[in-house]
C-alpha cells in the first residue's frame, strides 16, 4: 500500500491501491467475512452521517450491532484498519457493479456509456463519499489528485481493462480504461458540468463526440500512423464502424 | 484600496507560506512581512487569515496562468497551444517547490482550495481555450461550451496526474493531444 498507508493524517489508508487480492476478499461468505461486511457497512453509515473525524470504533460497533471486542478481533488495528477495509470493499462493490452493467453491452460505445453512467451514479449517490467531499475534503482529495491519482488511474485502469477486451487489444484496453476512469473522476469531482455523466443520453453524447474518436486515433497511430483500409469508410461511419459489435475482435 | 498594497500583502503572505506553511501563517506574520499593520490586512481581507490564504492561492494561480499565456501566445494552432501548454503546466506544477512541499505537509488544507473549491480554475481554462476552438475550427456539430468544458477538465487532470502518459516525451504529448483531447473536436 506504499506511501498512501504511510500518511499520518486521518484519511483512507491504502486508498484505492489495495490491489486485486484485497479487492475480492470480502466476497467470501464465511462468518468472519460476514462480520467484516457488517462492520464495513456500519462504518459506511457512520461516515455518511458524521464523517471520519467524529467516527469512533465504538460508534461503528454500535452501528453494526456488535461488541467493541468483536470489532477489534476482526480489525486489530481498529479504526485505521476499518477505513482501509471500507475503501477496499467499496472499490470491489463498484467494480462488481461495473462488471454487471458493462457485461450487458453489445459494442464499445455501449460499454463505455454503461460504465461511465454506473460509476458516476454510484459516486454521486455514495453517502460517505459525498459527506466527506463536502465536509472533510482533506481526507479524500489527497488520494484523488497528483501522484496518488496516477496510482489510482493505473490500478483502476487495469481493473477496468478486461471490460473492454472484447473490442480492443490489451494495450488499447488499458489505455481506454484509464481514460474512462479519468473522465468519470474529472466530471464528478470538478464544478458542476453541463454534461451529466449519470444521464445515459449525456454520457452517450460525450462518448460519441470525444471518446470513440480518441480511441480510434490511438489505434490508428499504433497501426503505423495511417488508418487501416478497414477504417476508411465514409466520414459518418468511420469513427464507429471498427468499434462496434460487427467488428468485435475474436 | 491600493492595488499595490494588495499585491505587496499577497507577496508577503506567499513568502510566509513558503517558509512556514499554510496552517502556521497568521495575519500578524503577513502584516509584519509586508510592513503594514494588522488593521491594514483586515481592511484588504476582511475575512482575515482564511480569506488571505484563499487569495494567495488564487494569486499564485493567476501568476502561473500569466506565464502559461506567454508561453503559448505565439503558438500556431490549437494542437500547438495544447502541446506546449500541457508540457509547460505539468513542469510548472512538478517543479513548483512551495506547491510540492505543501502537498506533502498540508494536503488537507491545500487540495480543497485547488479542486472542489476552485471553480474559477476550471472556468478560466475553459474560457482560455474557447477562442482557440473558435478560431481554429471544430468538427461540424461540436458544441463550443461542451468541448471547452471537456478540454478544461481533461487538461487539468493530465497536467497534475499524467497517468500512463509520459509528458516529457514530445511524441507522446503530440499523440495525447491528437487522440484523447482533440480527436473528436478537430
Amino acid at each position: 500500500m506504499g506511501a498512501a498507508a504511510a500518511r499520518s493524517e486521518p484519511g483512507f489508508p491504502g486508498a484505492l491501491t489495495g490491489g486485486r487480492e484485497g479487492v475480492v476478499r470480502h466476497l467470501g461468505a464465511d462468518d468472519r467475512s460476514s462480520t467484516r461486511v457488517r462492520i464495513v457497512d456500519g462504518a459506511l453509515r457512520c461516515l455518511a452521517r458524521s464523517g471520519i473525524a467524529k467516527t469512533t470504533v465504538d460508534d461503528i460497533a454500535r452501528e453494526a450491532g456488535l461488541s467493541r471486542a468483536t470489532v477489534y478481533r476482526t480489525f486489530p488495528r481498529g479504526r485505521e484498519g476499518i477505513l482501509a477495509a471500507v475503501v477496499e470493499t467499496e472499490v470491489a462493490r463498484l467494480f462488481s457493479a461495473l462488471a454487471v452493467a458493462m457485461g450487458e453491452a453489445t459494442d464499445l460505445e455501449d460499454v463505455l456509456v454503461a460504465g461511465m453512467v454506473e460509476a458516476a451514479r454510484r459516486m454521486r449517490s455514495h453517502g460517505a463519499l459525498v459527506y466527506l467531499l463536502e465536509h472533510e475534503p482533506g481526507t479524500v482529495l489527497p488520494y484523488l489528485t497528483f501522484a496518488e491519482l496516477d496510482r489510482v488511474l493505473l490500478v483502476a485502469g487495469d481493473l477496468a481493462a478486461p471490460f473492454f477486451a472484447r473490442w480492443l487489444e490489451p494495450a488499447e484496453a488499458s489505455r481506454a480504461a484509464e481514460w474512462a476512469v479519468r473522465i468519470v473522476l474529472a466530471y464528478c469531482s470538478g464544478p458542476p458540468a453541463g454534461t451529466d455523466l449519470g444521464d445515459p443520453d449525456d454520457a452517450r453524447a460525450l462518448v460519441r463526440a470525444f471518446v470513440l474518436p480518441g480511441i480510434l486515433a490511438l489505434r490508428v497511430d499504433a497501426a503505423g500512423g495511417s488508418p487501416e483500409p478497414d477504417h476508411q469508410a465514409d466520414d459518418s461511419t468511420r469513427h464507429r464502424r471498427p468499434l462496434t459489435k460487427g467488428a468485435a475482435r475474436p | 484600496m491600493n492595488p499595490e498594497v494588495r499585491e505587496r500583502l499577497l507577496q508577503a503572505t506567499y513568502d510566509c507560506v513558503a517558509r512556514w506553511g499554510l496552517a502556521k501563517t497568521t495575519v500578524e506574520d503577513a502584516a509584519r512581512q509586508a510592513g503594514v499593520s494588522r488593521a491594514t490586512v483586515y481592511r484588504y481581507f476582511p475575512g482575515g487569515r482564511d480569506e488571505l490564504i484563499s487569495a494567495v492561492v488564487g494569486w499564485e494561480f493567476a501568476r502561473f496562468f500569466l506565464r502559461l499565456y506567454e508561453e503559448v501566445s505565439d503558438a500556431e494552432g490549437l494542437e500547438e497551444v495544447m502541446e506546449r501548454g500541457i508540457v509547460f503546466a505539468h513542469h510548472a506544477l512538478v517543479e513548483h517547490e512551495v506547491l510540492q512541499r505543501i502537498l506533502v505537509t498540508e494536503p488537507e488544507i491545500l487540495l480543497p482550495r485547488l479542486t472542489t473549491e476552485a471553480e474559477g480554475t476550471h472556468t478560466l481554462v475553459a474560457a482560455f481555450l474557447a477562442p482557440y476552438l473558435v478560431r481554429h475550427g471544430m468538427a461540424e456539430g461540436t458544441d463550443l461550451d461542451i468541448a471547452a468544458d471537456f478540454l478544461a477538465r481533461m487538461v487539468l487532470s493530465y497536467i497534475s496526474s499524467p497517468g500512463r502518459w509520459d509528458l516529457d516525451d514530445p511524441e507522446q504529448v503530440a499523440l495525447l493531444v491528437r487522440s484523447e483531447l482533440l480527436a473528436g473536436i478537430r
